[in-house]
C-alpha cells in the first residue's frame, strides 16, 4: 500500500475527506441532474414557442397546397405535375399513411402531432376532409434556420454554468457546516493536549534523570527489577510527551537540516528502546549498511522513535523487531499483530488507534506522515494480520 | 339505374374481353356520361386509400344503393342504380384490382 505524500492530506483526516467526497459526489450529481432537468424543460418550452410562432405561416401554406391539390384532382390524369412552391416542400399521404407523393427532405413523418421538429426541418400536418387524389394528410416542410436553438443553447450554457458555480459555492458552505462538529472536537482535543503536555515536562525530566543517576550495582535484584519497570514506564511517557510536544509546539520551529548518519541514529534509538523491547522479550535483528539523509535530526528522530515504538508496542511476546538499511531505503519490521488491509489507508490519521489495549493518543503515525511528506520521503506500509508489518521509507 | 344496368350488361357480354375488368365493366361504362376515371376519382375523394377504395367499390357492387353511391345525386338520378353483381367473389376481386391498378394515383405524379 503506497501512501500518497501529498501535503494537502494533512489538512483533512481521511475520514473527513471520505465524508466530504461522498457529500460532494452526491451534491454534484443532484445539482447536475437538477440543471439538466430544468434545461431540458426550458428547451422544450422554447421549441414549442418557436413552433407556435411558425404555425400561422405553415397553416397558410397548407391551405394553398390543398387548393392546388383540388385543382390537380379535377384535371388528373391529363395533368400529373405535382404542385411545387419555392417557399416550402410538401408531401401527400393517404388515410393509411401511405405516401402518394413526396418532395420532403426529411422523410421521417409524424402523424400524431400537428407541428414537429424533424432534424433541421419543421413539419406541419394538415388533415383534409375531402381526399383530393386520395390525400388525407398534407405535410408542409420548411427549413429551420436554427437561430432560436443557438440562442437557447447560449442561455442554457450561460445560466447553467452560473447556477452550477452558485450551487457549488453553496455546497462548500454546506460542507463547512457539515464538518464543523468534527473539526471542533479535534480542535478541542488539540488544545487539551497542548495545555497538559506543558505541565508534564519538569516531572518527567526529573524522573528520567534520577533513574539514570541511580547506581543499580548496589541494588538488590528485586529493587533493580522495580527500577527497570519505572524506567520503561517513564520512557513510554517520555516518547508520548515528545510526540505531543512536537505536535503542538515544535512543528512550527525552523528546520535545522544536517547530514545524518542513519545507521548510528537507528542503533542509538534502538538502544534507547531496549528496555521496552526486553519487557516483551523481543529481539532486534539488524541488517544495516551505512546510509545518510539530509534533514532535521529532531524530526528524523521522531520518525524513527515512532516506528520503533510501534514495532515494539504491536509485537507479540518473544517476537522480533527488524531493521534493514541501505542508502535511500529503511525498513523497520515486526512479527506482530499486523493491520487489516482496509485499515491501512487510515493509520496516518490523527487520533486513530487500532488496538485500544495499547496506550497512546494515536498521534505517532500522523507525525511520521507529516514529517515524511515535508521531506518528500515515500512511506509504504505492508501488513498482514497475525504476520506482522513492514514500514518502508524511501528517500 | 342505367349505370347498374350497364354494368350487368357488361358482365353478361364480357366473354370476349381480355380480362375480368374489360370483360365485365368497360363496355357498359362506355355508355355512361361519367368515365371510369371520373368515377375512380370520386371513390378516391371519399375513401382515400387502396384498401378503403377497393372495399367501397366492392360493397357498392354487391349492395348497390343510392345512399352509399360515391357519385352525385344528379348522376344517380339520371343513370339509376346498377343491379347487384352476379360475378363470383374471385372475379369481382380481380376486376376491382385491375381497376385500381389502371387508375391509381401512386407513381403517376411527377
Amino acid at each position: 500500500m503506497l501512501v500518497s505524500k501529498s501535503r494537502a492530506t494533512n489538512s483533512l483526516l481521511g475520514s473527513e475527506k471520505k465524508s466530504l467526497l461522498r457529500f460532494f459526489a452526491l451534491y454534484v450529481a443532484m445539482v447536475t441532474l437538477l440543471i439538466i432537468v430544468i434545461s431540458s424543460y426550458y428547451y422544450q418550452t422554447q421549441e414549442k414557442l418557436m413552433l407556435s410562432n411558425q404555425r400561422a405561416t405553415l397553416f397558410k401554406y397548407a391551405y394553398i397546397h390543398a387548393k392546388r391539390l383540388k385543382v390537380l384532382h379535377h384535371f388528373f390524369d391529363e395533368r400529373t405535375d405535382y404542385p411545387r412552391d419555392p417557399r416550402f416542400k410538401s408531401a401527400i399521404y393517404d388515410i393509411e399513411h401511405m405516401p402518394i407523393f413526396s418532395i420532403l427532405e426529411e422523410k421521417n413523418v409524424r402523424f400524431d402531432e400537428e407541428i414537429t421538429m424533424v432534424g433541421d426541418h419543421i413539419h406541419f400536418l394538415k388533415s383534409l376532409d375531402d381526399f383530393y387524389l386520395g390525400t388525407k394528410y398534407i405535410i408542409i416542410e420548411v427549413e429551420d434556420d436554427g437561430l432560436w436553438r443557438e440562442l437557447i443553447w447560449k442561455n442554457i450554457i450561460g445560466y447553467g454554468l452560473f447556477s452550477f458555480f452558485f450551487f457549488m459555492l453553496f455546497g462548500l458552505y454546506l460542507a463547512k457546516l457539515f464538518l464543523k462538529p468534527m473539526r471542533d472536537s479535534i480542535v478541542l482535543l488539540d488544545r487539551f493536549i497542548k495545555d497538559t503536555t506543558h505541565e508534564l515536562n519538569t516531572p518527567l525530566s526529573a524522573i528520567l534523570a534520577n533513574i539514570e543517576m541511580m547506581d543499580t550495582e548496589v541494588m538488590v535484584e528485586k529493587n533493580r527489577t522495580k527500577l527497570n519497570r519505572i524506567n520503561i514506564a517513564a520512557k513510554t511517557v517520555s516518547t508520548l510527551y515528545k510526540d505531543l510536544t512536537y505536535l503542538t509546539l515544535e512543528q512550527e520551529k525552523e528546520n535545522e537540516n544536517e547530514h545524518i548518519d542513519v545507521k548510528a541514529l537507528i542503533e542509538d534509538r534502538a538502544e534507547y528502546f531496549t528496555i521496552l523491547a526486553q519487557s516483551k522479550k523481543l529481539t532486534y535483528e539488524f541488517d544495516l549498511a551505512p546510509a545518510m539523509i539530509f534533514m532535521d535530526k529532531r524530526k528524523f528522530t521522531r520518525v524513527i522513535d515512532n516506528l520503533i515504538s510501534n514495532a515494539i508496542k504491536y509485537n507479540k511476546r518473544n517476537g522480533i523487531v527488524g531493521f534493514n538499511l541501505v542508502q535511500g531505503e529503511l525498513v523497520i519490521w515486526d512479527r506482530g499483530i499486523g493491520i487489516k488491509e482496509s485499515k491501512i489507508p487510515l493509520i496516518f490519521d490523527r487520533y486513530i488507534r487500532f488496538n485500544k489495549s495499547e496506550g497512546g493518543f494515536g498521534v505517532g503515525l500522523s507525525i511520521v506522515k507529516k514529517i515524511v511528506d515535508e521531506y518528500n520521503i515515500h512511506i509504504e506500509v505492508l501488513s498482514k494480520v497475525d504476520e506482522g508489518t513492514r514500514m518502508i521509507l524511501k528517500w | 339505374m342505367v349505370k347498374k344496368i350497364l354494368i350487368v350488361i357488361c358482365l353478361g357480354s364480357s366473354i370476349y374481353a381480355e380480362d375480368a375488368f374489360e370483360r365485365n365493366c368497360v363496355a357498359c361504362h362506355q355508355e355512361l356520361p361519367a368515365s371510369l376515371q371520373e368515377m375512380f376519382k370520386r371513390y378516391l375523394l371519399v375513401y382515400s386509400s387502396e384498401t378503403n377504395v377497393k372495399a367501397g367499390i366492392k360493397h357498392y357492387l354487391k349492395y348497390p344503393s343510392k345512399d352509399i353511391s360515391a357519385m352525385s345525386d344528379l348522376f344517380v338520378d339520371t343513370t339509376g342504380i346498377k343491379k347487384k353483381t352476379t360475378l363470383s367473389q374471385k372475379e369481382l376481386d380481380q376486376a376491382i384490382d385491375i381497376y385500381w391498378e389502371k387508375y391509381k394515383v401512386f407513381g403517376k405524379l411527377k
